[in-house]
């Protein structure tokens, strides 16, 4: 019943919102839900942290942007190529560093994050520097026309809406069915006590490797999502701040819970943008006193606190 | 490539490590004592050199008086996020710590942004152009003025660590709490007293460097990162890793810069530091794993 609701709010919401400005904030808000979601794949279960997530996001929308750019590759074939560099990016940095303690990990995709977006501005030869690649195609499929809409080139905000919103109900459902597996039961069991875990014969540095390059696969694919909608991408797009904006995104929302990764999305988004229009430096200044007002008061994130305050109430 | 350009590097490179080794200094103090990556210390470097900008410049005062006025306004600030932030949320711990000190870069650099604007400043040096040759690598004399300063900072900090009550209060924490307080050290006095420590220590790190380099709001960012990289990758909570890591990166970014590419150079910090994860994780100088 709920995930009816939800399903016809998000169809309905580029109607109920019609203008230019709002229908590109319900894409990003649809292409943060998808990151956060598969942040919460690693933190929701594992309780493990990833602060890189930006630079697999960048990782993903060069590949793209790149492929699509010098060797015209269609749309769908770059998304699954931007998903892949993802992936093996969370392989090469997550196999050496998962077998460490958890917070070295944490530090290592901090860390891989800003070597990631120094890479970006330093390589000119490949990605024009601090310059940013222009003229990125936009996403086309070939699709049957449905009434006006083509689907073919997915130019009209409300058709990629669609598409992003669709993708997003997608990677949701993919990190419900990946938490109540085999994957999640693992991970979980990892998180409460990884030593009796192994004792038991979980794989552990296998699950935690598996999640993780997932993880960034998701990322990956984010980042192409982004950057044929955008059809600019810059090193700016892709720092630590955003990578510390989706692990904010996720813990407000409410790590572990179901609607979390939805509601941290739609609620940091749809606020930092107000607060941006109205005066960028005053909107710096209060996001960090909501970020800090947030850990002193959410711990546990909204939904968390919601569900915790449900709990009371019975 | 001869003898002499090499040196010039290696003395180039001795005055990027002085401010890194402040900066590292602070940051293991406090992570040492208090658990906590305190990133507001980029923030804090960042405002030494507005002081020492708004002393000097605007005011016309001497250049060797905005050094103490930074370094005790900065540090007045570093206790100041500590009480209204640090202390009420210490008890959450873990990640949180990393958002809090996140929240203070954004809304310090942000204010800074606003009272000071987006303008790039740099303060006159008192030296002038004056400059010294020592066997045929130049040295200017503000350069000297800040690798002397942070030779005399770090002794200062070292006898205080290791002579004084209170340094000794310090370190007992540092190794551990629970022992230190049952001994009958008081916590909260100590946590204050080290942000103190540390936010004069990046206040003079943005006072010394303010006359070499041109800085917006936006320095301390940057800064703190590679910092940060410095103290792991010199061992977390550990002094001499810091200072070690702050030598090492300062010298390895200077010689990168002048034989590979000077793009590459702020790659450095971080590189050393995942490669001392992978094959040292306690760091360079730190203790067992922790």
């Amino acid at each position: 019943m709920k995930r009816l609701l939800l399903l016809a709010a998000a169809a309905a919401a580029p109607f109920v919102f019609p203008t230019i400005a709002q229908r590109h904030l319900l894409i990003l808000i649809a292409i943060n839900v998808i990151l956060v979601a598969s942040l919460d794949l690693l933190m929701g279960t594992a309780g493990l942290l990833s602060l890189g997530h930006a630079g697999f996001m960048g990782i993903g929308a060069y590949t793209s942007a790149l492929l699509a750019l010098h060797y015209r590759i269609p749309f769908l074939l770059a998304l699954a190529a931007a998903a892949l560099a993802g992936g093996l990016a969370g392989l090469f940095i997550g196999y050496p560093s998962l077998r460490l303690r958890h917070h070295y990990f944490v530090l290592v995709t901090f860390i891989f994050g800003i070597i990631l977006t120094l890479l970006f501005t330093s390589l000119v030869g490949v990605t024009r520097g601090p310059m940013g690649l222009p003229g990125i195609p936009f996403a086309t499929i070939g699709l049957p026309q449905v009434g006006a809409h083509t689907f073919n080139t997915f130019r009209s905000k409300v058709d990629y809406y669609y598409l992003v919103a669709g993708a997003a109900g997608g990677v949701l459902w993919l990190r419900g069915r990946l938490v109540r597996g085999r994957l999640g039961a693992a991970l979980i069991a990892i998180r409460e006590e990884e030593q009796l875990a192994m004792a038991v014969g979980i794989p552990t540095h296998r699950y935690k490797v598996l999640a993780f390059v997932i993880s960034t696969a998701i990322a990956g694919a984010a980042g192409s999502l982004y950057a044929h909608y955008a059809t600019f991408i810059s090193p700016e797009v892709f720092t630590f701040v955003d990578s510390f904006n989706l692990f904010v995104m996720n813990m407000i929302g409410g790590a572990g819970t179901p609607a979390g990764p939805v509601v941290g999305p739609l609620l940091l988004t749809v606020v930092r943008d107000t607060l941006r229009n109205i005066s960028p430096v005053a909107a710096e200044i209060a996001f960090g006193a909501f970020l800090i007002a947030a850990i002193a008061f959410l711990p546990t994130g909204l939904m968390g606190a919601l569900r915790r305050s449900a709990g009371r109430g019975r | 490539m001869g003898l002499v350009t090499l040196l010039q590097y290696l003395v180039n490179g001795a005055f990027v490590s002085s401010v890194y080794a402040l900066m590292a200094l602070g940051l293991t103090l406090i992570f040492g004592v208090m658990q906590i990556a305190d990133f507001a210390q980029g923030a804090l470097y960042m405002l030494g050199a507005y002081v020492s900008f708004y002393i000097t410049n605007r005011a016309g005062l001497s250049y060797f008086l905005s050094l103490p006025a930074a370094m005790v306004g900065v540090a007045l600030i570093a206790v100041l996020n500590h009480l209204a932030v640090y202390r009420p949320l210490r008890r959450a711990g873990g990640a949180t710590s990393f958002v809090a000190a996140l929240g203070i870069l954004l809304i310090l650099q942000n204010i800074a942004l606003w009272v000071f604007g987006a303008d790039y400043r740099l303060i006159r040096s008192p030296f002038g152009d004056g400059k010294a040759v020592v066997l045929g690598a130049v040295i200017t004399h503000q350069q000297l003025f800040i690798v002397l300063v942070t030779a005399g900072l770090i002794l200062a900090v070292w006898l205080f660590l290791q002579r004084t009550r209170p340094g000794k209060a310090l370190r007992a924490m540092s190794q551990n709490r629970d022992a230190a307080a049952l001994v009958g050290i008081n916590p909260d006095r100590i946590a204050v007293m080290t942000f103190a420590l540390a936010g004069a220590l990046a206040g003079s790190a943005g006072a010394l460097v303010s006359p070499l380099r041109a800085f917006d709001p936006h320095i301390g960012a940057l800064a703190i990162l590679k910092s940060f990289a410095i103290v792991i990758f010199g061992g977390m909570g550990s002094i001499s890793g810091a200072l070690l890591g702050a030598l090492i990166v300062g010298l390895a970014e200077t010689l990168t810069a002048a034989y590979v590419a000077a793009e590459y150079s702020d790659l450095v910090a971080f590189i050393l530091m995942i490669l001392v994860l992978f094959l040292r994780p306690q760091g360079l100088r730190g203790a067992a794993a922790p």
